[in-house]
């Protein structure tokens, strides 16, 4: 008990340091929020396009594919870069280094790279609301309707399965990352990673995906890396809400044992020298 | 890995130029400055090879600048093969990740019928052509987009004291690996797009080249602004953002208000609407222009550099190419 409160606070610590860091030099977020916000205004000319002569694609319209937009990017912008830190601390010798602290690996470095990003995507979040507002209008109806008290809950909700969103990313890049113990080169298994991830629910909806692509892609763990909080924000149902997170915890229960896994097999191959 | 190649200047070294050892002795003499204060590029004047006054001459025989080129270009390639596996995963990682837009495309067109006037050919076609034309630019001009921290950390010395024109060989002294893939994702889309035949190849090709003229002129031209403003990263960083971002989606879904900076500030209308409109008509009449649209921004970003030059005071960095 006593070991687990004090893994919980060094967590807590390691979150709140980096949070604070990341915070403290809010310009850097500078490139980030002006290819988000570029992003976001040409795929809002995008979809008004593709919009021009309907008014519902794939059950989604005009205003809805916009927001869904905005929403998914928080998690591909906020949540993405994990992997390269990770892996060039393993390419460059650090992790030998970062071995010998008494903390448990894998947990410390959730803690620290999660906690660092939610300065970022708190940054993003608050200008794709603005943005949003801008070009599109209200919020979707779908999470704000039926008083505040309603909306705020739903809110909860669609924070929550964003920060779900951003652990998936975590574990998965983790993994990846650590593959690097074994290939010099593993650029190409993130690339792939993150191409798949884009276009398996953050750039469009899987409804837009043909019928077979869709249902397939509901067995993997690409749709809730941004399509469950995107979908959750635009058309929330409580139904809808049980099954997206319920697979978001049992996509990270899959990714967690996968990077802990690589972790320890990979781990054994640091040779540690002295000087 | 860095993938930054330096070529050997000495093989391509005009003969009747100074040397760069002479040019740099005279250089710190004659403009009476040390090396610790640093040397200007006023003071390297004296020696005659500073870029403004190289500019203020002619270019030079074509045919050494075109050898030059040549043996650059070698050398850069010959250096980037020399990591295979390096290279290989940039390669095909940039053909990855432009096809993952290819999909989003399929998907979205194949539910709309076309978005902006533009068809999934139309689309394909201008994704081709830019990934083509920005790939080229940086295979063949590496350096366009580290010019302003180039010149912040004072590292043009290396080159004002050579006797090629310093902006060609800055520009063409290193190569970008993964704008291999780049440019190879063009060609490959290109075949695989219906009515591709020889003609229509040599069109591309016609088009591409005067594009990455363009891309590596911008670019240069903004990041040449690090020379007034000490440092223009960010200026550079938005406007590579931009021109490419807006290049890659159909014209008509940015309406009338943002068209005068498609052919301006943000030539996106020279590097891929307007060569699309050639493609389409098979115009050959209008592929000169572009020519000279291409050799206008050369000739801005050529003088926008040189005129920053003038501004130009080193540090007493030490840099050896070899």
């Amino acid at each position: 008990m006593r070991s687990l409160s004090s893994r919980l606070r060094c967590s807590y610590l390691a979150a709140l340091t980096a949070l604070r860091e990341r915070a403290a030099y809010a310009g850097n977020f500078g490139a980030s929020m002006l290819t988000y916000g570029l992003f976001v205004f040409i795929f809002s000319r995008v979809w008004a396009g593709a919009y021009a002569g309907d008014a519902l694609i794939a059950g989604y319209s005009l205003d809805m594919a916009v927001w869904y937009f905005i929403v998914a990017e928080i998690s591909a912008f906020g949540f993405g870069r994990f992997f390269w830190g990770l892996s060039r601390d393993v390419k460059s010798g650090q992790v030998a280094y970062l071995l010998a602290r008494p903390y448990d690996f894998v947990g410390y470095h959730y803690a620290e790279r999660l906690g660092g990003s939610l300065a970022e995507v708190g940054f993003i979040a608050l200008e794709g609301l603005v943005a949003g507002l801008i070009l599109v209008g209200p919020l979707p109806a779908a999470l704000v309707g039926g008083g505040a008290a309603a909306g705020i809950g739903r809110a909860a909700v669609v924070v929550f399965s964003l920060f779900l969103a951003g652990t998936l990313q975590f574990y998965l890049q983790f993994a990846l990352a650590l593959s690097a113990f074994w290939l010099e080169e593993n650029d190409a298994l993130y690339w792939i990673y993150q191409k798949f991830a884009l276009v398996v629910g953050t750039l469009i909806p899987i409804e837009f995906l043909p019928e077979a692509a869709a249902r397939l892609s509901l067995w993997t763990p690409f749709p809730y890396l941004s399509y469950a909080p995107a979908r959750l924000f635009v058309a929330f149902s409580w139904d809808e809400a049980a099954r997206l997170i319920g697979g978001q915890l049992a996509w990270i229960a899959v990714g967690m044992a996968l990077a802990r896994g690589t972790f320890a097999l990979g781990s054994r191959r640091v040779a540690l020298n002295g000087g | 890995m860095d993938e930054r190649i330096s070529i050997d200047e000495r093989r391509s070294a005009d003969p009747g130029r100074a040397s760069a050892a002479g040019a740099s002795a005279a250089g710190n003499t004659a403009g009476g400055a040390s090396a610790a204060a640093g040397i200007t590029a006023a003071g390297i004047t004296a020696a005659g090879i500073t870029a403004a006054g190289v500019s203020s001459r002619r270019p030079g025989r074509l045919k050494a600048y075109a050898r030059f080129l040549a043996a650059a270009f070698a050398a850069n390639a010959k250096s980037a093969l020399e990591y295979r596996v390096n290279f290989l995963v940039q390669f095909f990682g940039m053909v990855l990740n432009n096809a993952a837009f290819a999909a989003f495309w399929a998907v979205l067109i194949g539910r709309t019928g076309s978005v902006g006037g533009y068809g999934f050919s139309d689309v394909m076609f201008i994704w081709a052509l830019v990934s083509s034309s920005f790939g080229l630019a940086h295979v063949l001009a590496g350096n366009v987009r580290s010019i302003g921290r180039i010149v912040m950390e004072g590292g043009l010395d290396v080159y004002l004291l050579q006797p090629k024109d310093a902006f060609v060989n800055l520009l063409a002294s290193r190569t970008v690996v993964s704008a291999w893939g780049d440019l190879a994702y063009g060609f490959i889309v290109l075949a695989l797009l219906p009515g591709t035949d020889f003609g229509r190849v040599l069109l591309f090709c016609a088009l591409m080249a005067p594009g990455a003229v363009i891309f590596a002129a911008t670019f240069a031209a903004a990041e040449s602004l690090t020379f007034f403003l000490g440092n223009a990263q960010a200026v550079s960083s938005a406007l590579a953002e931009f021109m490419l971002s807006f290049s890659l989606y159909p014209e008509g879904v940015f309406g009338k208000n943002l068209r005068w900076l498609f052919y301006s500030l943000i030539p996106s209308g020279f590097v891929a609407f307007v060569p699309l409109r050639i493609y389409r008509a098979v115009d050959w009449a209008l592929v000169p222009a572009l020519w000279g649209v291409a050799a206008l921004y050369a000739a801005l970003a050529k003088t926008l550099f040189n005129a920053g030059l003038r501004r130009y005071e080193s540090g007493n960095r030490m840099d050896a190419r070899v």
